[in-house]
């Protein structure tokens, strides 16, 4: 029975909101358990939005962790100057393969002598085409085939693990020697010591003075199928006028740039470019590779927001839509809620949660798709995913339920009881 | 300018010249209530009752603060609730009024004790406290054995007192019944006339709106009402 007297009339505070939020949760995830095929339809947009986002983020992110990890290290404090600037885009590369110039051995003797306080530089040709090497009736194919000037083991990423490398002695005398990679020793050399055995290389054959310690892969190409000789004996027997990569070591990261300048400021006066003309060769550290990959990666995911940003959009129409049906569905329903005491805002809740955790669960999906394609990329490729992109992808889904979900919602709670009770069920 | 006199303790509803009108377009206005004034204590036992067109159906939606009036003033316990708010009429509506319904209106997909559960969900009670009141109520009308019991594995009469209990769960000041039989069986529909005698004599107010004789014929009083107005105020035994 009801208490006598005049019962107050009571401004409801947030605790009857929470607790109909709760019912509104649990109400959400029963109608989504129910219509699972109209779900399941309903979030593709949401799901393949989310997935793109974060499979994206991933494959970036992986690469990013592996350009850091390998590329950027050429050697510290070293520049390379070539023919090219590396990683440039195509157009300005078939640009500067028509109007830049190798570099060649005088330049690097120049260099040496005129460049001033540099640690360490050095230079290596490299053969282009295949070259295969040979040892007792065994073969490695596509192997790398260095010409080296002896100081290289000091600017190089490589590092003698057993023997020596090439010596000034060998270099001065043109010596048949090579340094191999550990590809060869695995692949000739199995039980046996490589020292001085006899390797042919393009028909020719050079006697092994020391073995690389093993670097690994990079994009999935091994950095241990090499052979290095002296850089006069690659003139020798090979190619007389070659193409070279000068190394400049400097002494740190500050001089570094300083050299970088007063090298390019020796090369242009030595090839007479004029001012106002562009260098017809190019100086490569690690830092252009970075600022080149960023732009690709900013590239990439420029194309990525916009193509993510269309589908969460399309998802969220579609969200709207069903919700929209759902609500004339649930008309009687409604009026049921409201003649038992939901106010306006009870209703609303109701709607904006059921949308809201639709989207989430569409979120959710994609997470766990998009770590699946993560990890099957990442066997042929390379991708790591973010713990901030699962984090972005779920709160965007989410918002976007939300958001969409309003106009449903607020239809829902605007309904007349007496016309929604009317309504059949 | 009337007074505002907040009627004595033991009267639950006062109406006070009730008008309703629906506009209809520009120039069509249709009066469902033409100046209706009544009382009803505490514990009586009314029927209302009249043909359809009569306007009992526009009167139940004012005392069930499903609506408002055009005119007029209606204070239930104690409270003038004719020029309330939307959200003030919902407070009302799940504290003071418990409706029975002739389609019984209950939620198809959810279990006999969260349809009972639902009017103390909107007032903010919390989960344990809820089923159990839930529960309580339930057994009150003899459905303990059928809690977790969905409405389409109940019959109509069991419908009925799923409802009726959704009603009494919230102690409401008035049970209000709009044809409680109407989609009943004679003798169940007996069965469910005699759910709420019984409630009557346990001291709730009850108002209960029928075109039938037979089941007027529970209720104490009889208000007849007819073309808008209230015709007659029987006393029965």
């Amino acid at each position: 029975m009801a208490e006598v007297g005049p019962t107050m009339i009571k401004r409801r505070g947030f605790v009857n909101l929470w607790v109909t939020a709760r019912e509104a949760f649990w109400l959400a995830l029963e109608t989504l358990r129910v219509h699972k095929l109209r779900s399941f339809l309903t979030l593709l947009g949401v799901v393949i939005a989310t997935t793109t986002l974060i499979s994206v983020m991933s494959i970036v992110n992986g690469m990013n962790l592996y350009i850091a990890d390998r590329i950027a290290n050429l050697g510290s404090n070293v520049f390379i100057i070539h023919q090219w600037q590396w990683a440039q885009g195509y157009e300005s590369w078939l640009k500067a393969r028509r109007r830049n110039k190798p570099v060649r051995m005088e330049e690097y003797e120049f260099l040496k002598e005129n460049l001033a306080n540099y640690k360490n530089i050095g230079a290596e040709a490299r053969m282009w085409g295949e070259t295969d090497a040979r040892y007792k009736g065994r073969i490695l194919y596509d192997v790398s085939l260095n010409g080296t000037t002896p100081n290289m083991i000091d600017i190089g990423q490589a590092k003698v693990e057993i023997g020596r490398y090439i010596t000034e002695s060998d270099y001065d005398h043109s010596a048949m020697v090579c340094f191999i990679g550990r590809d060869l020793v695995d692949d000739f050399f199995p039980t046996v010591d490589p020292l001085d055995k006899e390797v042919t290389v393009r028909g020719i054959p050079f006697r092994v003075i020391g073995v690389a310690a093993r670097i690994g892969t990079t994009f999935g190409q091994s950095q241990d199928k090499f052979v290095e000789i002296p850089l006069t004996t690659f003139q020798k027997a090979f190619v007389a006028r070659p193409q070279l990569a000068v190394n400049v070591q400097a002494w740190n990261g500050q001089q570094m740039l300083v050299l970088e300048d007063a090298a390019r400021a020796l090369m242009r006066a030595r090839r007479h470019i004029p001012y106002q003309e562009d260098d017809t060769f190019g100086i490569n550290a690690s830092e252009t590779l970075m600022n080149a990959w960023r732009q690709l990666t900013g590239a990439i995911f420029a194309v990525t927001i916009g193509i993510v940003a269309v589908f969460m959009v399309v998802g969220g129409i579609v969200i709207m839509n069903i919700m929209l049906a759902s609500v004339t569905e649930r008309t009687h329903e409604i009026g049921i809620r409201k003649s038992l005491g939901a106010r306006r805002r009870d209703i609303l809740m109701q709607f904006i949660i059921e949308s809201s955790v639709m989207a989430a669960t569409g979120g959710a999906a994609g997470v766990v798709l998009s770590l699946i394609v993560s990890k099957i990329v990442d066997i042929f490729f390379t991708s790591s995913v973010p713990a901030n992109a699962v984090v972005i992808g779920l709160v965007l889904s989410t918002g976007v339920g939300l958001f969409f979900g309003i106009y449903p919602a607020s239809k829902a709670a605007r309904l007349d009881p007496i016309e929604a009770l009317r309504t059949e069920a | 300018m009337q007074e505002n006199v907040t009627p004595r303790d033991s009267v639950m509803i006062r109406t006070e010249n009730l008008w309703k009108t629906y506009e209809m377009g520009e120039a069509i206005a249709v009066q469902a209530l033409c100046g209706v004034s009544f009382d009803i204590e505490r514990g009586e036992y009314v029927a209302i009752m009249g043909p359809s067109g009569s306007g009992k159906s526009t009167l139940m939606n004012l005392i069930g603060c499903l609506d408002t009036p055009t005119q007029g003033r209606y204070w239930l316990n104690g409270n003038l609730v004719s020029e309330l708010s939307d959200d003030e009429l919902a407070y009302i509506r799940n504290k003071e009024i418990g409706f029975v319904f002739q389609t019984f209106n209950l939620l198809a997909r959810a279990t006999a004790l969260h349809n009972v559960e639902l009017p103390l969900i909107y007032n903010g009670t919390p989960a344990q406290e809820r089923v159990e009141k839930a529960q309580d109520a339930l057994r009150k009308v003899e459905l303990g054995d059928r809690m977790h019991h969905r409405p389409n594995e109940l019959s109509g009469g069991q419908r009925q007192r799923v409802a009726i209990a959704r009603a009494l769960v919230n102690n409401p000041s008035i049970i209000l019944a709009d044809e409680p039989t109407g989609n009943l069986d004679s003798t169940t529909g007996e069965e469910i006339m005699k759910v709420l005698d019984r409630l009557h004599e346990a001291g709730n107010t009850i108002v209960l709106v029928t075109h039938e004789h037979d089941i007027a014929a529970h209720a104490h009083r009889i208000l007849h009402i007819r073309d808008g107005k209230i015709d007659r105020d029987e006393r029965v035994s």
